[in-house]
């Protein structure tokens, strides 16, 4: 803590939050808001007279409110940096402080929050995580039963810097406790609250378990478990040097404590699995471990930092197995619990790792980005046409890269901050924006060549880059066979895929259609997913309606690791295909290109796509003469 | 930052395709040659040819000097998937002096022999598909460069917990300068509250 408030390039601000961040990677701009400490901190020394005259008390969050500090307060004595802070919601403003500071004169009581700007190449974001609070849970007594604790409530009653100095008291008759339970996952792994596991309080119940006993060998304790698990490196010799001192281990989660009013003690009932016993067990305190959750601000950063969360709340990384530390947002990197629940060493870890992802954009004085970008054609945005922006690809775009400035200024996407997603492409009405390197023009060309012959054998697959192309890729590692009537069509997210392609697709004679891409909480877009899946839906309604035989247009998610349903699925297409007689599909072929060409009138006149279609003329009939040559 | 065009200025074209053995992986369930064969029919095909290994040093060097010997200015390669080698062969035509983005792959290996093992006409079929496809799509390509922005050489890590201080003492050690924003009144986060802490059991701050 000291070697960062001290390092010469390391600028601290403390009681700051962020208020707002603009641009994009390498140039992001953050509105910090300092808050009024009403302390001139250069002119604090740290000597703490205004908070021994302060006649305030009220109760310290950072001792999980187990002692008082005073209005003129630091949080522990040994904070970075050492300066008070005074705290207005408690003070009665009688000044004594400011005389005690006397000369030093740091005490200001005119100071107000301060807005400041920064401009910086890179952001990581470590907010951390907060603790469950378990008087929701009525069977465990906590807040009506004093001697029912929390974890964290344990940790500063057992410190010596804490509110005890580190003596172990009972809060109902301060005696120090001979018998304790502490109870894990409290909160955690139980569907009613979070079905996740907190990741460490296995191993702190085992921390606080030997502190004690270390302190004081006569202690009789009990840890309650679902599943003890200390999976890194040392950890289970920790585990085993617990039940070496004499630890008592209890499988199974217990069901309710009970007090005796009288003498605070509490009764444990829970069922011991491994012995198949119901057991009522008294003791003098319980600690409650309660879960790691996200912070309860967790989802307003979420929206201020521009970056998603997974399902759970946690912030949610570019990829849980291959970007494990970089956030969906070029420039912005996670450390810590924020991400999810994080022991210390992992923590520290992913800093580490962190300050490497994100010094690899900053070590330059530029940052190169992929192309593959969308590009706007002014002249055919609403803006231009009709006066009114309508503003649909700015809402669909995950990365909000698409500015609106007025309705009459066509929508302009900031390409710095474009992902090459396709969703504002597919999306615009107007077919006023493309994509760089996945045009219309270029996909339009590709669907010709595959459907050139024989197109109602043919299974055109739309997949995405990053999964549903990927687990095609695995189906062929692992050989697992399937249809050779598979023609694939890459593009970067289910989001491009144009209600346009798969009707072009069906006009020009394809047997079936596949729409594929990844699992919602696999998007490499964040929620471009959910974009192609409402588009993938409303024309599933629209071909029921259309009366398509079951099966020809079939939606899918399929993940890099599904190569067997990528298979599978293509078997069960072509089953499908089998199953009607080839005369009954070509009517049916025939009888809907009608009401493909339909709903196709405005894509000749996308841009690139009349060209397409005159160079695919020549390039079918080129093919169709090589395949009969051959 | 310049907005680049999504079309192309109508430039004769002059495409290129080459079709990998891969060894046997892809040979030995079709013919590359009759995928040549095919590929030459195609329209704005100049030059085509099978090759053992595309990726290896010698078949990238064979594309290298075809697109100067032919003058290619689109450059096919009908081999493995696009997440092994296009950075491979994006890289190898630029060396030539193509723009990496009119280079173009159909992936006849994962995509094609391996998963159609037991139907080489199905396969064959399909190989001469996805390569059609490959040489529709180039003619469509335009050239496009990475985008360049600059960068403020300044870092902000927003917590200071354990993980943050971490992060920024890093930053600050490879000579990053760091602004570490911490909404309390001290820096440490949880770890500044706890006691001894797993597993050294020492004092936590
Ligand atoms: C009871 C208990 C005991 C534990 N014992 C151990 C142990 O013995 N060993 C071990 O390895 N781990 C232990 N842990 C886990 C340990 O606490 C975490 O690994 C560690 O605190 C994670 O560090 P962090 O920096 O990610 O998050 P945090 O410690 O939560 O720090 C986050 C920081 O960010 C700040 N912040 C949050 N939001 C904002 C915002 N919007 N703007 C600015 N600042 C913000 C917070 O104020 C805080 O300072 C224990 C946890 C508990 C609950
Ligand atoms: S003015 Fe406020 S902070 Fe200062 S001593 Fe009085 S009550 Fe405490
Ligand atoms: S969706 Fe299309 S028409 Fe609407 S504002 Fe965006 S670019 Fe313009
Ligand atoms: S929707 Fe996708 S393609 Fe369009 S601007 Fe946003 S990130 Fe780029």
């Amino acid at each position: 803590m000291v070697d960062a408030a001290r390092h010469p390039r390391i600028d601290v601000r403390t009681f700051t939050e962020v208020e707002k961040v603009e641009g994009f990677v390498g140039n992001f701009k953050v509105t910090l808001r300092e808050k009024a400490k009403y302390v001139i901190a250069d002119r604090c020394n740290g000597c703490g007279d205004c908070a021994r005259v302060c006649p305030i008390e009220v109760p310290n969050y950072f001792d999980m409110n187990l002692a008082p500090r005073k209005a003129a307060y630091v949080p522990m004595s040994q904070s970075v940096p050492l300066v008070y802070n005074i705290d207005l919601d408690a003070c009665i403003h009688c000044y004594k402080c400011v005389d005690a500071c006397g000369a030093l004169e740091a005490i200001d009581f005119s100071q107000e929050d301060k807005l400041v700007e920064e401009d910086i190449g890179a952001m990581i974001v470590a907010t951390g995580f907060s603790h469950f609070d378990p008087s929701v849970m009525e069977e465990y007594g906590y807040s009506r039963y004093p001697n029912v604790i929390t974890s964290m409530e344990m940790e500063r009653l057992n410190n010596s810097a804490g509110p005890t100095a580190g003596n172990l008291i009972r809060p109902s008759d301060n005696k120090n406790p001979q018998k304790l339970a502490f109870i894990n996952c409290v909160g955690s792994r139980d569907k009613r609250y979070n079905p996740s596991c907190s990741n460490f309080c296995c191993m702190y119940s085992i921390k606080n378990a030997i502190l004690l006993k270390q302190m004081n060998p006569n202690v009789d304790i009990t840890i309650y478990y679902i599943d003890i698990r200390t999976p890194s490196k040392g950890y289970e010799e920790f585990y085993d040097r617990a039940r070496e001192m004499g630890i008592h281990f209890s499988q199974g989660r217990p069901s309710l404590i009970t007090e005796d009013p009288e003498t605070h003690n509490l009764f444990v009932h829970s069922e011991d699995v491994t012995l198949g016993k119901v057991m009522e067990k008294e003791y003098d305190m319980v600690m409650l471990n309660q879960a790691a959750v996200p912070q309860p601000d967790q989802n307003h950063m979420s929206s201020v930092l521009n970056v998603a969360q997974s399902p759970g709340g946690w912030f949610m990384e570019y990829h849980p197995k291959l970007r494990p530390i970089d956030s969906p947002t070029d420039g912005v990197f996670f450390a810590g619990a924020c991400q999810g629940p994080k022991d210390i060493p992992s923590s520290v870890a992913q800093g580490s790792a962190a300050s490497s992802r994100a010094s690899r954009i900053l070590q330059s004085d530029h940052w190169e980005i992929e192309p593959t970008v969308a590009v706007v054609f002014p002249e055919r945005c609403s803006a231009t046409t009709r006066g009114r922006a309508c503003g649909i690809c700015a809402k669909a775009c995950p990365y909000g890269a698409i500015n609106i400035f007025s309705p009459e200024i066509p929508a302009e996407v900031v390409t710095a901050k474009c992902h090459g997603c396709g969703a504002c492409v597919a999306e615009c009405p107007e077919d006023a924006i493309t994509q760089l390197h996945f045009t219309d023009a270029q996909i339009l060309a590709q669907m010709r060549a595959v459907l050139a012959d024989k197109p109602e054998e043919k299974i055109l697959a739309f997949r995405c880059h990053w999964c549903s192309y990927g687990g095609a890729d695995l189906a062929g590692t692992s050989h697992f066979e399937y249809t050779a009537n598979e023609r694939g069509l890459r593009v970067m997210c289910s989001a491009r895929m144009d209600t346009d392609f798969i009707y072009e697709a069906y006009r020009l004679g394809a047997g079936a259609v596949l729409y594929s891409g990844c699992h919602p909480q696999d998007c490499h877009y964040i929620t471009g997913q959910l974009i192609g899946a409402k588009r993938a839906s409303r024309l599933e309604k629209i071909f029921e309606r259309m009366k398509m035989t079951d099966g020809r247009f079939r939606v899918e998610w399929i993940s890099a690791a599904e190569g067997d349903k990528y298979a599978r699925v293509l078997n069960e297409m072509q089953a499908v295909l089998d199953d009607i007689p080839m005369d009954d599909l070509k009517a049916e072929i025939e009888q809907l290109k009608p009401e493909m060409s339909k709903r196709l009138k405005k894509f000749p006149g996308v841009p690139g796509v009349q060209e397409a279609m005159d160079y695919s003329d020549i390039l079918v009939d080129a093919i169709t003469k090589q395949k009969e040559a051959a | 930052m310049s907005q680049q065009q999504p079309e192309n200025n109508n430039e004769e074209l002059r495409v290129g395709v080459y079709v990998c053995h891969c060894g046997t992986n892809i040979a030995g369930v079709i013919d590359p040659k009759e995928v040549v064969e095919f590929a030459k029919g195609l329209p704005d095909v100049v030059h085509a040819t099978d090759t053992l290994y595309a990726c290896a040093d010698s078949g990238q060097k064979q594309i290298k000097e075809d697109i100067k010997k032919h003058k290619l200015n689109r450059v096919i390669v009908s081999a493995c998937s696009v997440r092994m080698h296009e950075a491979t062969f994006r890289g190898a035509v630029s060396e030539a002096g193509i723009n990496p983005f009119l280079m173009e792959m159909a992936n006849i290996r994962e995509q094609c022999t391996w998963a159609h093992g037991h139907d080489r006409e199905g396969a064959l079929e399909k190989a001469k598909d996805l390569t059609a496809s490959a040489v529709a799509k180039s003619r469509f390509l335009t050239s496009l460069d990475m985008i360049e922005v600059p960068v403020t050489q300044k870092a902000m890590v927003i917590g200071a917990g354990v993980a943050g201080i971490s992060a920024a003492l890093d930053l600050a050690d490879q000579g990053i300068q760091t602004i570490l924003v911490e909404k309390e009144p001290t820096i440490g986060g949880v770890m500044a509250q706890l006691n001894k802490t797993f597993p050294t059991m020492d004092c936590s701050i």
